[in-house]
């Protein structure tokens, strides 16, 4: 090698080392950048990939009565679950045919058939394969113990509890508490917090749905570390779920039972609330049904067969029923009359019949009740007595009187199903009909017919109105604020109404009230009027027997509504039964 | 043992130990059981290149390597063609005969043969070589091997082999206008794809002129979509750009000191692509697990390998133990610069491996061979 050779050489050893030197050092800074300055953002997409958010649901508050006995409560359930990720294979087919496989197995081992099919498992491994999947739902005990014994044996295939819903009344009250379904929640705030959300218990009627959230309790965090293919890795808790409050309600189960044993058979609803504070200790429809068959969830054919049931058992009658009051409508007349300034004492012949503008009101009595005060015409229920008094007062003077008792608005009950019913005027007639009011309209609103409908919810306030004078505002949950409104009449003018209602349970010497037969066996005064709705017109006519009460007769402490459809009358069919309920009140008469 | 360069052999052993850690690591999260010990396989390689290593280091090269330089080469054309005839395919490319890869082999037989001609004292090759017939003459026995390891093929290996030999021409003073010309026009030539590439690609580009001007280009369907991903790293992320987007988010989420080894969570849950997770893309697997104190390591280990082979380079007063003092550490250079600038998007991702931390059999018993080489040049300097 030359000289000048070996000089230019020798630099370029040192060239080659400054850019080995160099080349490194642009590496290091760019890697600065990636790792320490982009390091955060890297992480977010990392976890944005790898971690799945889960909300997990809190276990439901229990409902109870006033006495602390148990109306809905949750016991728990067993279901084998199988997590997807130890059943990889290559394909999305060849996993579904793996999980299918070790189902199979498992099917053997337990001699129960699982709960879904291969559809369901490839539906759930495309949806969310990151989530365990129930393959057996609701094991009974012995299922469970051959399970655990080889649970071993099962790769990926555990035992989960979970809690179910149960009402250990069955269909008791059920209208009232309603009943709950398993759900894929929602995201409250409707964002991308959460991944998945673990089926829970949602509210679906009743107690149930009005007080969801309260008791729901609070839900927890779950997340998965889930693979490039979306299964699940592990998982660890963020925040545990919180179970919800329990919540006692006003109801009273002895009432609640009398009043449903009272309705057997029959269709038709019943109504006790205490008329001081508003507290509902009662509130039967009938026909029922048993809301456990609705949990966890409602089958097609069941649904089908309740919904379809001309009866409509899942009506809840008692504060979503429409019926015409009948003759339990009167006292709000006489009411209306009173503060019109009609006397009491005054006296009205009944012949038997009220003609009005060509049309003919009978009376119970064919052949009249002859000439008779505001009091006995409470007694005797007669019908021309108040169509005379509703065509003095006029339909703006009754339809007040009306809504000073509630009528035609919701009661404001805790629950979803609060009917507001109907008072017709002549703007309402003619919004609906297009048709003009005519006076007979009016006649047949003052004894309860015709286009007024009220709930027996409704009906239940209006005794309890008459006997302490104040209306109040109905409520299922206890301890909640009292609500009322004093009616506006005079002390005076409800006696009249009070004593009238009193004969028409006593009776007197002119003989017997409509009512006699809801005083017996009950140990306090009781005050009532029955009712005898007409509905339908010749081969369709029908009769809904009504009775509402409130006792004692001096400072009540139960008002009542019964209307049982399709019943002979008031005095006979609705009656009795109201004995019978305020007999689980009171208790029996001592003889 | 006076002259033994302890820094490059122990800066060897480290990186030797180090890519063991990072194949198992990356290895466990395979599925495939046959992974999981391929570190035992990649170390028992590494000893067995060691041994050749002592052997190679403590040979004077100056006796034998004029003597090995032609039948090596001879050696790796036939290989070279043999792969091209008889080797098996993997992921789309015929590099494999039996055991072992014939484009790796053939890296260090022209190293050899270069530095044998280029620094022998022979006034008929110092007189040919600095003219233009030396030039293509030198240029086709480069090109020949390049030609047969691009038809593979394999075009990692092109791209580390022809810096490595240009750089030895250029201090061998092979024509140097040419070699000037050459490095210029290939400059010049990538920039022009690379505007070709963005012209065609970029969003608001009509199809029919898009066709047009990828018809045109030299390249292959999958080396276009490779530049369009470095072009526009942010498109086609769950596509052509999955792997480039997941080889950041490897890199980046391991932060400053790192997940900690066999902590590595998107190559434990397959979020890297598992093909090359070992090979190809084994730095976003250690980066991920040691952070960046762990890159800066491993930056300050090669530093610590190459370094010293210039200053062997330095002190031989051999042309030949000069030039291979220089070709191996550029070669080797060559993989490490492209192949980590390729995981965080600052070169196309290109397929060569990371020296000794990708597991790749062939390449390591290559890489520590040459390394006994400049070893070997070391020792025996007068």
């Amino acid at each position: 090698m030359s000289r000048t050779d070996s000089i230019a050489s020798d630099i370029a050893c040192f060239a080659t080392a400054f850019v080995f030197a160099a080349g490194l050092l642009v590496l290091a800074l760019k890697l600065w950048d990636v790792q320490v300055d982009g390091s955060a953002g890297y992480n977010y997409e990392s976890s944005r990939q790898s971690e799945r958010r889960v909300q997990t649901g809190g276990g439901r508050g229990c409902i109870f009565d006033r006495n602390g006995e148990l109306l809905a409560g949750n016991r728990t359930a067993f279901s084998i679950v199988c997590n997807a990720a130890c059943h990889q294979r290559r394909t999305w087919d060849g996993t579904v045919d793996a999980m299918w496989g070790a189902v199979s197995e498992v099917y053997q081992a337990i001699g129960r058939e699982p709960s879904i099919d291969k559809e369901a498992i490839r539906r759930h491994i495309r949806r969310s394969p990151s989530m365990p999947i129930v393959v057996w739902r609701d094991i009974d005990y012995v299922t469970l113990a051959k399970f655990s014994e080889k649970e071993g044996e099962f790769p990926g295939f555990s035992c989960s509890e979970s809690e179910e819903r149960v009402y250990p009344n069955g269909s008791l009250a059920a209208h009232l508490l309603g009943y709950v379904g398993r759900d894929r929640g929602e995201s409250e705030a409707g964002d991308e917090k959460f991944n998945f959300f673990m089926p829970e218990m949602r509210g679906r009627a009743g107690i149930e749905i009005y007080y969801d959230s309260f008791l729901r309790g609070v839900p927890g965090e779950k997340r998965l570390l889930v693979d490039a293919r979306g299964f699940a890795i592990s998982e660890w808790t963020v925040a545990e779920a919180k179970r919800g409050p329990d919540l006692t309600l006003a109801i009273d189960l002895n009432i609640q039972k009398a009043a449903e044993r009272e309705l057997e058979g029959q269709k038709g609803a019943c109504v006790v609330i205490d008329p001081r504070n508003g507290d509902v200790l009662a509130l039967a429809s009938a026909p029922s049904f048993d809301p456990n068959l609705f949990v966890p969830v409602l089958s097609q054919s069941l649904y089908d067969r309740y919904a379809k049931d001309p009866a409509k058992p899942l009506l809840n009658r008692a504060s979503g029923g429409a019926y015409a009051p009948g003759s339990t409508f009167k006292p709000v007349t006489a009411l209306a009359g009173l503060s019109l300034g009609v006397p009491a004492d005054a006296l009205y012949d009944c012949d038997g019949s009220y003609s009005i503008g060509g049309m003919k009101i009978r009376c119970a009595s064919q052949w009249g009740h002859g000439p008779m005060d505001m009091r006995h015409a409470l007694m005797k229920s007669c019908n021309p007595y108040f169509c005379h008094i509703g065509t003095e007062v006029g339909t703006n003077e009754l339809f007040n009187a009306a809504v000073a008792f509630g009528l035609g608005s919701k009661t404001g009950l805790d629950l979803g199903v609060d009917m507001a019913g109907v008072v017709p005027d002549s703007e309402w007639k003619m919004r609906t009909y297009r048709q003009p009011w005519y006076p007979g309209d009016l006649a047949q609103m003052s004894i309860g017919q015709g286009m007024l409908l009220v709930s027996p919810l409704q009906m239940a306030r209006v005794a309890g109105a008459i006997g302490t004078g104040r209306l109040v505002v109905p409520r299922l949950k206890a301890g909640m604020p009292v609500e009322s409104t004093p009616l506006p009449f005079a002390k005076s003018q409800l006696d009249v109404v009070r004593s009238g209602m009193r004969l028409v349970v006593t009776g007197d010497a002119s003989g017997r009230g409509t009512g006699w037969r809801a005083g017996e066996g009950v140990p306090v005064a009781v005050c009532g009027k029955t009712g005898t709705a007409e509905i339908g017109m010749g081969e369709m006519r029908r009769k809904n027997a009504w009775f509402i009460a409130y006792a004692p007769e001096k400072n009540p402490v139960v008002a009542l509504a019964i209307v049982v459809e399709n019943a002979e009358g008031g005095g006979i069919t609705a009656a009795p039964r109201a004995a019978a309920v305020l007999r689980a009140v009171f208790g029996e008469e001592e003889r | 043992m006076r002259r033994f360069n302890w820094i490059v052999f122990i800066a060897m052993l480290v990186l030797v130990a180090v890519g063991t850690v990072a194949i198992q690591s990356a290895g466990n999260a395979r599925a495939e059981a046959v992974f999981h010990g391929m570190w035992i396989a990649n170390l028992s390689t590494a000893l067995v290149g060691i041994f050749l290593y002592f052997i190679i280091a403590f040979t004077d090269y100056r006796k034998y390597l004029d003597i090995a330089a032609w039948p090596m080469y001879g050696a790796a054309l036939v290989m070279l063609v043999a792969v091209l005839l008889l080797g098996s395919t993997v992921y789309g490319g015929r590099r494999w005969l039996w055991f072992f890869q014939p484009s790796e082999v053939s890296k260090l037989c022209v190293i050899v043969l270069l530095a044998s001609l280029l620094g022998r004292e022979d006034t008929r090759i110092a007189a040919l070589k600095t003219t233009f017939r030396g030039f293509l003459l030198f240029g086709a026995l480069l090109g020949v091997p390049c030609l047969l390891i691009l038809a593979e093929p394999d075009l990692g290996t092109t791209l580390t082999l022809v810096p490595a030999s240009l750089l030895m021409m250029f201090v061998a003073r092979v024509w140097r206008k040419g070699l000037v010309t050459l490095a210029a026009a290939t400059a010049i030539l990538s920039v022009a794809i690379l505007g070709a590439v963005y012209e065609a690609e970029k969003p608001d580009t009509p199809p029919e002129k898009r066709a047009a001007i990828l018809k045109w280009l030299p390249l292959r369907e999958h080396q276009i979509k490779r530049v369009r991903v470095f072009l526009f790293p942010d498109e086609d992320l769950m596509g052509s750009g999955y792997n480039l987007r997941q080889a950041k988010i490897s890199i980046g989420s391991g932060g400053f000191s790192g997940k900690g080894i066999g902590n590595g969570e998107s190559n434990h849950l397959k979020y890297l692509p598992q093909a090359i997770s070992m090979n190809d893309f084994i730095f976003c697997v250690y980066a991920e697990e040691t952070g960046y104190v762990g890159s800066l390591c491993l930056l300050a280990l090669f530093a610590a390998l190459l370094l010293p082979c210039c200053w062997i380079a330095f002190r031989t007063h051999d042309g030949r133990g000069r030039l291979i003092a220089l070709g191996v550490p550029t070669l080797i250079f060559a993989h490490v610069y492209i192949n980590i600038a390729m995981s965080i998007g600052l070169v196309p991702i290109t397929g060569l491996p990371l020296p000794f931390i990708s597991s790749g059999r062939t390449f390591l018993v290559i890489v520590i061979c040459g390394l006994g080489l400049v070893q070997s040049v070391s020792v025996h300097r007068d």
